[in-house]
């Protein structure tokens, strides 16, 4: 008889929603106080929130807007105003945001913001380059540009870091005491990489339990509690938060209670790419009844492997190594070669059954080398995997049909493997 | 005796497959599926049946395949296509170990290791460039039938280079090669390698390893199969009935798990 899977829901999670919901309300109404706003792509909002600016991050506003629901209608707003469909989705988003307060154009309330007094735009790709420049042009937003070089070999990285740490001393922090017309505050950068270093640490602990057989949570939980050491960063609730996630979690595992019902997955699987932030649902609905659950990504990986590295004395060069330090080299994961050891890594540590390669139609550089990356992988350990293409938010980019066969055709892989 | 079916219900044609206890071949039906895939399923199943002389009382199992695998009102499973191609492929062809299935709107790459076991596989995207629905809008086009366009591709002396993968902008296109005087002939051949440009991309993602089969309505096409043979160097092999062998691996399929079940 065919076993019906069922998500057991965490309890813990309904209470990140609240802390989202305030941070952006905070940020709507931040003008209203007098308060200065900041945007960043990269890994910039921390010297803003120093700085006790008000911040959002490009992919932050993303989840969001997918959380609520917003992301179609404003990136209608951006094609209207004749943004190309195949531009990066975060970049259109924010501009439809600007073109519909620009134009009158009325749209989710809640997904719109106070365009912001300094841009800071890490430069991860070539398109960061054109939002910043879009935003500049169109909405006269001061851009302050940065590079961010991706590593190739571990070799990259110390040169690396040091013209990155550069860039946050010589640039970024005294642009900002420009803005704001004061002393860049170290302590409160200090202080918000002690908080961060508690809640990732504690995160980092919530991870462990992925590894457990049957898994007690999934991916997608873990991608709903991501804000904390995101664009929540510094704030003490994100401890409180992880704290209670991972009593739950221990609770789960003494209990023997599975992420589904009744006795846990079939697929142990892996996530690469962005996550699909508008369609999170959709893909949980895909995997759940086939007793498949995302344990691990590359993308989530992200925030933060090492946080015991977190240096608060020394909160710049710290912020710099953690990025770019060789123990840390967290951005070295993003390239061919890195993307490869970690999720060898990954197989072995979270006894993974197949990889779900997402591929973003609006990101190349995330999918850079992805049909390689899983070649490669499938050969050294006879792991299958799939590209399932999609997008972060943009709904014309999804395909239903497609997507189900492609996550259909792994898992008959898997089973014929294991036969 | 366990009379298995297997069902594929493709964007563009249904196809049937009945085999016996011993996994013979007993009949198949290929219909188009038109707008209800029920009802398209139901009479191409009808269809097999009365060609091989059985009733809906003699099946024992049926296995739905294809996009619309779901409409196959009673199937006992599903799998999926790229699964039931390397089944029926390796079936035809034991040492088979790529296909290349061109069907209505979507083409696939499947590699294939051991005993049809699908090792990896691309598919199109979003996207129907190079697909049987692109073929049919170039026929149109053209203003020939779809089966002459093979022929056609044999008669040219010099291809036009259709360019556009895109079939709106290829038909376009076709439109602008006759303006400039090109025959009917070559730029069916043009057309012929604008599929075959299509496909060696998704070949040089799974890795080409022979013997290579191609399946799907397109493989009926010898203009675009002797196109992709020329890109890609290597032979390939068509099955007689090229639109069924995702049906047979359906059939195959549902005959092991019958085997399971009685077992």
């Amino acid at each position: 008889m065919d076993v019906k899977y069922k998500i057991n829901r965490l309890q813990t999670t309904n209470e990140i929603r609240p802390l989202v919901d305030k941070h952006w309300a905070d940020l709507r109404t931040a003008k209203e106080r007098g308060e200065l706003v900041a945007w960043a792509s990269g890994p910039s909002f921390i010297f803003a929130y120093a700085m006790g600016m008000k911040c959002h991050f490009m992919a932050g506003y993303a989840a969001y807007c997918g959380g609520i629901g917003a992301g179609e209608e404003v990136l209608k707003v951006a094609e209207m105003a004749g943004d190309l469909p195949e531009t990066c989705s975060y970049h259109r988003l924010h501009m439809g945001m600007g073109e519909a307060v620009a134009r009158g154009i009325p749209i989710n309330p809640q997904a719109i913001l106070p365009m912001p007094d300094l841009m800071v735009a890490g430069r991860l790709c070539p398109e960061m380059s054109h939002y910043a420049e879009g935003l500049h042009r169109r909405f006269g937003v001061r851009v302050l540009p940065i590079d961010l070089p991706g590593p190739y070999s571990m070799e990259d990285l110390p040169r690396i870091r040091e013209f990155v740490y550069r860039q946050f001393k010589e640039v970024v922090i005294p642009t900002f005491e420009e803005v704001c017309g004061k002393p860049f505050d170290y302590d409160r950068m200090s202080e918000i990489l002690r908080v961060l270093k508690e809640v990732a640490i504690l995160r980092n602990k919530c991870w462990e339990f992925f590894k457990d057989k049957p898994s007690r949570w999934t991916l997608w939980d873990y991608g709903v509690s991501i804000a904390p050491v995101f664009y929540l960063m510094g704030n003490p609730a994100g401890v409180t938060y992880y704290e209670k996630l991972l009593r739950e979690l221990q609770e789960r595992r003494e209990k023997g209670i599975p992420a589904i019902a009744p006795d846990g997955e079939k697929y142990r699987l892996y996530w690469d790419g962005w996550l699909p932030w508008a369609f999170l649902g959709k893909f949980m609905r895909k995997f759940i009844p086939n007793g498949a659950v995302v344990l691990c990504g590359r993308y989530p990986w992200e925030f933060f492997p090492h946080p015991e590295l977190i240096d608060p004395e020394h909160p710049v060069e710290s912020w710099a190594d953690l990025y770019y330090g060789m123990e840390s080299h967290l951005t070295y994961s993003f390239s061919p070669k890195g993307t490869i050891n970690l999720i060898g890594e990954l197989i072995k540590d979270y006894s993974l059954d197949g990889l779900i390669m997402f591929s973003s139609k609006t990101c190349r550089v995330m999918n850079l080398a992805q049909p390689e990356v899983m070649d490669v992988l499938d050969k050294k350990y006879g792991i299958p995997g799939v590209i399932v293409e999609g997008d972060m938010i943009d709904s014309a980019m999804i395909s239903d049909a497609q997507i189900e066969t492609r996550l259909q055709a792994i898992f008959e892989m898997i089973d014929s493997r294991r036969r | 005796m366990a009379i298995v079916v297997g069902v594929d219900v493709g964007s563009l044609c249904t196809k049937t497959v009945i085999l016996d206890g011993d996994g013979e071949i007993l009949s198949y039906d290929i219909m188009r599926s038109g707008h209800y895939y029920k009802g398209a399923a139901d009479e191409s199943i009808e269809n097999a049946l009365k060609s091989a002389g059985l009733k809906k009382g003699n099946i024992s199992y049926i296995l739905g395949t294809g996009y619309g695998r779901g409409a196959v009102a009673r199937a006992d499973a599903e799998v999926t296509e790229i699964t039931c191609h390397a089944r029926g492929a390796a079936r035809l062809f034991p040492d088979v170990h790529t296909v290349i299935d061109i069907g209505g709107q979507d083409s696939k790459v499947i590699g294939i290791g051991d005993n049809g076991r699908v090792t990896n596989f691309v598919m199109n995207d979003k996207c129907a460039a190079g697909t049987g629905r692109f073929l049919e809008v170039m026929a149109l086009a053209l203003s020939v039938d779809i089966e002459e366009m093979g022929d056609l591709f044999f008669a040219s002396k010099k291809k036009a280079d259709v360019s556009s993968m895109c079939t709106v902008f290829a038909e376009s296109e076709v439109i602008s090669l006759f303006a400039q005087g090109h025959k009917k002939a070559d730029i069916a051949a043009g057309i012929a390698h604008a599929i075959a440009r299509r496909i060696i991309g998704m070949v040089g993602q799974v890795g080409l390893r022979e013997k290579v089969v191609m399946s799907g309505g397109v493989a009926k096409n010898a203009g675009v199969v002797r196109a992709i043979e020329e890109r890609i160097e290597t032979r390939l092999f068509v099955p007689l009935e090229p639109q069924i062998v995702g049906a047979l691996g359906a059939a195959i399929i549902a005959s092991e798990r019958m085997s399971t079940t009685i077992g």
